[in-house]
């Protein structure tokens, strides 16, 4: 796929897009990747219709009691928590954060990666060098660490999360879409039209960077597994924002409640799977791409 | 010799930039650093004598300067809550934590490299389509979760395996490597280590087809064929020793990424590593053992990226112009 | 609907006084003040105590029917100190505890600390709670020595609390534990009232069955210190007094009794006669002399090196050597919880260990508390072994000790995941539940599936409450905090919250110390009606849905950001 990719990035411009867009549409997992993220997407705009129940009203049975630990059935399609909080709305409201956290990541990953990138790659020289040293400090600083030192120091926040991957996360980005602009500069088609005066930026963001926006693309789908897993580890250590209702909170939930000794698989495994589903789309479109799982093999 | 005395004073230059933001990040954060020490003991003259007792009454520029002194000669401070040195703290849970790390990451690659090798040969088979999302799956999944679930079926329920810890309650041993090397000890890592090893294993593996799908299509396998080699001596001989290189770079920078990334399998396994150590510190805002564990993750984070760029440079001399 | 009704009622009740005010020449559009700000309940997050977590919220569904806009905001501990109790002018109300400890068996803590106004400013007394009357009875019980004056004494500090209302109580939770019988005999395990079976009485009286000799048991976060001069969690203390012995104990029942001191007696009020006993060695063999006990007093007295213990001996102006075994104490005031709090806390260590550091940091800034002493020598029934605070700890019998224990051996095993803990006591990985924080459930569930395993339940001397910033308005009216108090539902708090594991709270010192607590001090009336006739007749008017102020109040604060 990397060999094709290489050749096709001669074409400039948009019509690079569309022929990417197509050679998605032909990939069933890719396919089966944006069918998720349209599931996802649906879910979360539509949770107020789609839940059956307030996610984090403490609900009671007829008889005056707190409607803990209820089984799966009609009045509660995934049972209920120890609390008395309808599973199944909890998994749909989680999806807006989800959605949200997800999307921010992949934006603020994709924007600031593709930014440096272009930056370092097109002007070289020093510019080049400061970006990527700035790229090798943000590498050597432990991931998971970090965000939790950022969670237990400032208010625990989701946005914590999504500021630190997108901290972090950017040199992959970077790395590999400035190896990529390096070899778009030597092109026929930028040579072209430097000798028509056209300016710098023009050049940059015209003539190059549309032919990199695939790789944005691919990089921004895996920031969205990453910022959800990351949010559902440190939950899971008890740095979680404690307001909002998330996968992560839900698991996290499950698991000091004991779901899983109290046999409730149907309050510890939906919020699980629906992670793996979510985090497994942005894999799948960056299957084969192996450089973005690791770029720094291929430079 | 130059680039390796270049990568080198690279590596010092990033070391001291993640030493400033770990100075800056831990010193700038809001927050009283004494509020994990409510007790009817403490008043502020008592509040004000801790401050003094680790220097945090100091202008900022000059606390700096002595951490980065301290640093040098190796001294991590003290821990605000065990009055230890950090340096002890931590060398208590390294062991641990780096055993089952490399556990982890051993048998991750040890079978995703052979599952790819695999999986490279059966290319568009129902065996690919079934087992490449599979290992995307366990590799998406979050990491206590599939903990959980392995601990619930394996420990609890069939009972083969502890629920927990990294030796059996009061087990002694004459040293620390007896320990280590016992069966019991091996008992206990063998879940968190699955467990780590189930989410690692999806790179090495995805990494190992990929590549090796490339050189099986180079020429000099092409005229490997044509010699009329049998398939599986192209593979090992040729083809897999070629696409090692990326998976042992990997390996390198896994090792200390995930170093500090236990923190999940050692709550769940009540593990008693280095990454439960920095929870538990950030938790209780004890400064200067978060900030050595978090320093001790990055140097070894550090080191090993350095080790990678001097391996490549010396296998592949058109990296040194890079 | 038979409550509904009664609301009618009673809001027909209220719409005659209301009426009476409008007669009286305010008119209703004039009676009334501001809309009441945003009232914030910070309640800890889900994950660090779901218990308290619901109660908040349920806390914030009632108030919300008062015509209150209510946010119940979890936050996380550290963040949670931070603003209760280093800015404590700056929130509305919070969940909050006071923990079982044995020494709070006397109730003097808790009354004195809790509530007297010299804590306001940097002390227990976060909310801030001034009350002349209240500290004028603090202060007595504290000066009576006689048990009976003073039980009078704390029952009337009982019915200021109550009726002033800085509080609201909630409830005492039950403690959770649990124990293996098949490996220790149940006869020999000791109940300790308020606190459970893990205790010290257990620890040296549990009797093995059979070959497993050595008694397990959990702890959910990583140990500090092992340290005689050093205060750190709940389970460091556990481990802290059986290798360091104390001149008293408390007992089972709550009240001190004497232990390394054979006898501890009360001359006058403020001179205490004390006789060591004469078989006690320290672990490394040297005899326990009565210049060791005076040393492990004077350190924190006479010095600064031992800031920790400074509070226990505050009260004690000279120690006189007597005789060989025997001390005389000369205390500044009269202090009537001297034995739980002073000779029941203070450690006795080994002067041959300790007096050379003490030398070597004078003139220094550094404490004893910085100081390790790697083999932890003590005089108690346990020796150390060894100690990974993040892994565990393992301390044996002491043999020579005059109340040696039975077991071989006790284990601390640091467990951070909850559900290991009851995989763990099923398996017998663990044979003494001392910490339970899970769901009490299915620790239940596991005793009633597995005989080997048996439940125990003693209601804490702890509290769970929650705290009105009595500094802030509307809080500083006691009308409006009591208002608010009987708002709050307990009986479903106890049931959704505590899974009925939970006795119902009427004041600060707990059914648990039968001897203090005083059973005829009754809850105030509660019920959402009774809420809203006290409001009313304060003047607080729903006006429009919301809850405004009486006449003339301006809402001057804004909801803690």
């Amino acid at each position: 796929m990397t060999d094709a990719s290489q050749t096709r990035l001669a074409r400039p411009g948009a019509s690079r897009l569309w022929s990417a867009a197509r050679s998605i549409l032909r990939d069933p997992f890719a396919v089966a990747a944006l069918a998720i993220y349209l599931a996802l997407t649906l879910m979360a705009i539509f949770a107020d219709e789609l839940r059956t129940h307030d996610p984090t009203q403490i609900l009671f049975r007829a008889n005056g009691r707190v409607a803990a630990n209820q089984p799966p059935g009609e009045a509660f399609l995934l049972g209920t928590t120890n609390l008395g909080r309808d599973i199944y709305s909890q998994l749909i409201a989680g999806s807006r954060n989800a959605l949200m956290v997800g999307v921010t990541a992949a934006i603020s990953v994709a924007a600031i990666g593709t930014l440096v990138g272009l930056l370092a790659g097109y002007f070289g020289g020093r510019v080049d060098a400061f970006l990527m040293r700035l790229a090798d400090v943000a590498l050597a600083i432990p991931f998971l660490p970090f965000v939790i030192v950022l969670s237990g120091f400032l208010r625990a926040n989701t946005w914590n999360v999504v500021i630190a991957v997108a901290l972090l996360l950017w040199p992959n980005t970077a790395r590999v879409i400035r190896a990529q602009v390096l070899t778009l500069k030597g092109r026929a088609y930028v040579e072209a039209a430097r000798v028509t005066g056209a300016s710098d930026m023009r050049i940059l963001f015209v003539h190059v960077a549309p032919n990199i926006l695939p790789l944005t693309f691919l990089y921004g789908s895996v920031a969205i597994g990453w910022a959800i897993l990351t949010e559902a580890a440190v939950s899971f250590v008890g740095f979680g924002d404690p307001s909002r209702i998330s996968w992560g909170f839900m698991l996290q939930d499950a698991f000091v409640s004991q779901a899983l000794s109290r046999g409730s698989w149907n309050w510890f495994l939906p919020p699980g799977l629906a992670i793996i589903a979510v985090v497994i789309a942005g894999f799948l479109l960056a299957r084969g791409a192996e450089e973005v799982l690791f770029p720094k093999l291929r430079s | 010799m130059s680039y390796v005395l270049r990568r080198l004073a690279h590596s010092l230059f990033v070391l001291w930039a993640v030493v400033t933001i770990l100075f800056l990040m831990f010193r700038l954060m809001p927050g009283n650093p004494l509020a994990a020490y409510i007790n009817e003991q403490l008043n502020e003259e008592d509040q004000r004598q801790i401050m003094a007792q680790f220097g945090l009454d100091r202008p900022l520029y000059q606390q700096y300067a002595i951490y980065l002194w301290n640093l040098l000669q190796g001294n991590l401070g003290m821990s605000f809550f065990r009055r230890e040195p950090v340096w002890d703290v931590i060398v208590s849970a390294l062991p641990n934590t780096l055993i089952l790390t490399t556990t982890g990451l051993l048998v991750a690659y040890l079978f995703g490299v052979l599952a790819g090798a695999w999986l490279a040969t059966k290319r568009g088979t129902l065996a690919e389509g079934v087992i490449v999302p599979a290992a995307l799956a366990t590799r998406a999944a979050p990491e206590f979760w599939i903990g959980m679930i392995l601990l619930t079926l394996f420990a609890f329920t069939l009972g083969w395996f502890p629920s927990g810890g990294a030796n059996s309650a009061g087990a002694a041993y004459a040293s620390e490597w007896d320990r280590i090397f016992s069966i019991d000890f091996a008992r206990h890592l063998f879940l968190p280590a699955l467990t780590l090893a189930l989410y690692l294993q999806g790179l090495p593996l995805l990494l190992m087809r990929s590549t090796m799908l490339e050189i099986l299509h180079d020429e000099f396998i092409t005229m490997a064929r044509i010699k009329g080699l049998s398939p599986w001596r192209i593979t090992l001989r040729h083809a897999a020793r070629n696409a090692l290189l990326p998976v042992v770079t990997a390996f390198a920078l896994g090792l200390g990424a995930t170093l500090g990334g236990n923190v999940v399998v050692e709550t769940v396994f009540s593990w008693p590593g280095l990454g439960r150590l920095l929870v538990g510190a950030v938790a209780q805002s004890d400064y200067p053992l978060a900030q050595g564990a978090f320093f001790l993750i990055s140097l070894v984070l550090i080191s090993l990226n350095l080790l990678v760029d001097l391996i490549y440079g010396w296998l592949d001399p058109r990296v040194s112009h890079d | 609907m038979p409550r509904h009704a009664s609301r009618r009622a009673i809001l027909g009740g209220a719409l005659t006084v209301s009426i009476a005010a409008a007669l009286a020449g305010s008119a209703l559009a004039q009676g009334a003040g501001d809309p009441i700000r945003k009232i914030v309940i910070i309640t800890d997050t889900q994950g660090a105590m779901p218990q308290a977590y619901q109660a908040g919220q349920l806390i914030a569904q009632e108030w919300r029917k008062l015509g209150l806009d209510v946010e119940a905001r979890p936050m996380a501990r550290q963040a949670q100190t931070d603003l209760v109790w280093f800015n404590r002018d700056k929130w509305d109300t919070t969940m909050w505890r006071m923990v079982g400890r044995p020494e709070r068996s006397d109730p003097d803590e808790m009354t004195f600390n809790l509530f007297h106004s010299s804590t306001a400013p940097r002390g227990f007394n976060f909310v801030g709670y001034n009350s002349p009357d209240y500290d004028k009875v603090a202060e007595q019980q504290r000066q009576t020595l006689d048990p009976t004056a003073r039980q009078a004494l704390i029952k009337q500090a009982q019915e200021i609390v109550n009726r002033d209302a800085p509080y609201a109580f909630l409830l005492h939770p039950n403690t959770l534990q649990a124990f293996n019988q098949n490996v220790f005999d149940p006869a020999s395990i000791v109940v300790q009232k308020g606190v459970g079976i893990r205790n010290f009485w257990t620890f040296i009286g549990a009797a093995p069955k059979g070959a497993q000799k050595a008694m397990i048991i959990n702890s959910g976060t990583a140990l500090q210190a092992i340290h005689p001069l050093y205060i750190a969690g709940a389970p460091d203390s556990w481990m802290n007094e059986l290798i360091w012995d104390r001149l008293v104990r408390i007992g089972p029942d709550g009240l001190p009794r004497p232990w390394a001191a054979e006898s501890f007696k009360f001359v006058d009020d403020k001179t205490v006669d004390i006789v060591i006993r004469g078989d006690m060695k320290f672990h490394d063999g040297k005899p326990v002399t009565i210049d060791d006990v005076i040393f492990s007093y004077e350190a924190p007295l006479k010095t600064d090196k031992s800031p920790m213990f400074k509070p226990f001996v505050t009260d004690i102006d000279r120690i006189e050597k007597t005789g060989d075994r025997s001390l005389r104490m000369h205390l500044k005031r009269a202090n009537a919880a001297f034995a739980t709090t002073a000779l029941g806390r203070v450690f006795i260590v080994p002067r041959h260990v300790w007096e050379p550091h003490l030398k070597s940091l004078e003139g220094k800034p550094d404490t004893l508390e910085a100081i390790r002493d790697p083999a932890n020598v003590g005089s108690g029934p346990f020796k150390q072994v060894r100690a990974r605070l993040n892994e565990e700890i393992v301390i044996e019998r002491h043999a020579e000790h005059w109340a040696a224990p039975k077991v071989d051996r006790v284990v601390l095993r640091v467990i951070p995941n909850a559900e290991a803990v009851v995989g763990m006591l099923r398996s017998g990985e663990i044979n003494l539940l001392s910490e339970y924080g899970g769901d009490p459930d299915v620790l239940d569930k596991l005793a009633k599936d597995n005989a080997a395993i048996k439940l125990t339940q003693v209601t804490d001397v702890g509290i769970e409450f929650l705290a009105f910033n009595n500094r802030r308005p509307p809080f500083d009216d006691v009308a409006f905090r009591n208002a608010l108090s009987a708002a709050i539902d307990r009986n479903v708090i106890v049931q959704a919250a505590w899974n009925g594991y939970a006795v119902r709270s009427v004041s600060h010192v707990s059914p648990a110390i039968e001897f203090w607590h005083a059973r005829d001090v009754k809850a105030p009336p509660t019920g959402l009606d009774v809420a809203k006739s006290i409001l009313d007749k304060a003047g607080y008017k729903v006006e429009g849905g919301k809850l405004r102020y009486p006449a003339g109040k301006k809402e001057a604060l804004q909801p803690p950001g």
